[in-house]
């Protein structure tokens, strides 16, 4: 699907991380592997250390720091927000939405609705779309987007293929109604054939809760029905397959290219795929922010916003700079938006607690 | 390309398969793992322009059976 949305601008970004430094290097010694073996996977992989939330610090908390700290680096008012949305998929409750929780706790107007996307790595730009939509032609002059989760307890410390590479965070952006009618275009799509290849079988009505069976695959990672399983190399062929073509149609819609594209800014999955990407698409890796997954792990749908304040802020803060960006995972599914950002607000990345 | 250039490139691209041949059974292989499985999935798509999907991997047996890939799918 592509849509362009006109009179809406990003106002302000902030991302907020766990605390504990977990290096990717120490853990693997710590769990018998080769050090030749993990320093092959971290060259290929570009995993050096990622930031995890400590027990009692979720993706809820992790946002609501953002906002509050983006807030008062605008000197704004929560009451000046006309709407919140929640991507997440590591909400505090099945029932209240993260949304509604987060509304409360910073005393919203009861005029603001409220609600929850249930996504993952793509789901900052489908949360981006959503808000734009809200602005553009909703009546909303001000959105709140937050987006995060704490995916690190999902993962079994005795899976080797995905339990090192994610990281915890919570990102804020605010999205606001102006007059600057340049647009921001969307291209959004899913593949809901390939839905097991990132899955969490247990915990939802179809499996609920109940006793955990450890199995050990063939490579010796175990895994129990609670946690997060990925099958990396089928993500991998989903992603050459889709993303390419969702960047290339979105430059087309705002009739960018490469050569003047200002950045390239991706899902921080790992520095492989983003540098694969960033080459089957035309684009240089100086265009490309790659750095979040070594410093920071894998961060879920707070990954793009906190690339573009890792990797751009003091340009984004002067702005405006022409940006291409993609977000692609669980579902499948993927979200890719082109368009001028900036001048914003930029609070800095900082963790939780501090 | 030939088939010992084909297997020339793999050997290039994928660090576990440095020193293979094509009667090497991969799971005697110490690096044969998900990133290494990964690694063949990238070599295929950006040296033949060919989408293989990880269980195709997991399928083989041997180098050969990899490079045999390459020929089902062309």
């Amino acid at each position: 699907m592509h849509s362009s949305l006109s009179n809406i601008r990003i106002a302000g970004l902030a991302v907020t991380t766990g605390s504990v430094v977990r290096d990717f290097i120490a853990d693997g010694l710590a769990a018998g592997i080769d050090r030749a073996a993990l320093e092959r996977t971290a060259k290929t992989i570009g995993l050096r250390e990622r930031r995890v939330a400590i027990a009692g610090i979720t993706a809820l908390d992790l946002c609501a720091d953002a906002t509050t700290r983006l807030l008062s680096e605008m000197g704004l008012d929560a009451s000046s927000i006309d709407a919140i949305i929640f991507v997440t998929q590591t909400p505090d409750y099945p029932q209240p939405n993260n949304a509604s929780l987060l509304h409360g706790r910073l005393g919203l107007s009861k005029s603001a609705p409220a609600y929850d996307l249930a996504m993952g790595c793509s789901g900052w730009v489908t949360g981006l779309h959503q808000a734009s939509l809200l602005c553009a032609h909703g009546g909303a002059a001000r959105v709140l987007l937050c987006a995060g989760d704490t995916l690190s307890r999902l993962t079994n410390p005795g899976d080797r293929s995905a339990d090192p590479l994610f990281g915890d965070a919570g990102s804020a952006t605010l999205i606001e109604k102006t007059g600057r009618s340049t647009p921001l275009h969307f291209v959004l799509g899913a593949d809901g054939s390939g839905a097991e290849a990132i899955m969490v079988k247990q915990g939802g009505a179809r499996q609920p809760a109940g006793p955990l069976t450890e199995r050990t695959d063939a490579e010796g990672n175990r895994t129990h029905e609670a946690n997060l399983v990925m099958n990396g190399p089928n993500v991998f062929s989903f992603t050459l397959r889709e993303v390419p073509g969702a960047i290339e149609s979105v430059m087309r819609h705002a009739g960018y290219s490469p050569a003047t594209t200002d950045a390239l800014v991706l899902h921080q999955a790992n520095r492989f795929i983003l540098s694969t990407l960033a080459k089957k698409t035309g684009f240089s890796e100086a265009q490309t922010p790659m750095s979040v997954v070594e410093h920071f792990g894998n961060q879920s749908s707070a990954s793009i916003p906190c690339a573009l304040i890792h990797g751009l802020a003091d340009r984004l803060e002067a702005g405006p700079l022409k940006i291409v960006g993609c977000g692609f995972g669980v579902g499948l599914s993927w979200g890719a938006f082109a368009g001028e950002i900036g001048p914003l607000t930029i609070a800095p990345i900082l963790s939780l607690p501090r | 390309m030939t088939r010992a250039e084909q297997l020339a490139a793999l050997r290039t691209d994928v660090d576990a398969l440095a020193q293979a041949d094509e009667a090497t059974v991969l799971a005697a292989l110490p690096q044969w793992d998900s990133l290494a499985i990964l690694l063949v999935v990238s070599h295929f798509e950006h040296v033949h322009d060919l989408e293989i999907t990880g269980a195709q991997v997991r399928a083989c047996r041997t180098v050969a059976d990899i490079l045999n890939l390459n020929s089902s799918l062309s």
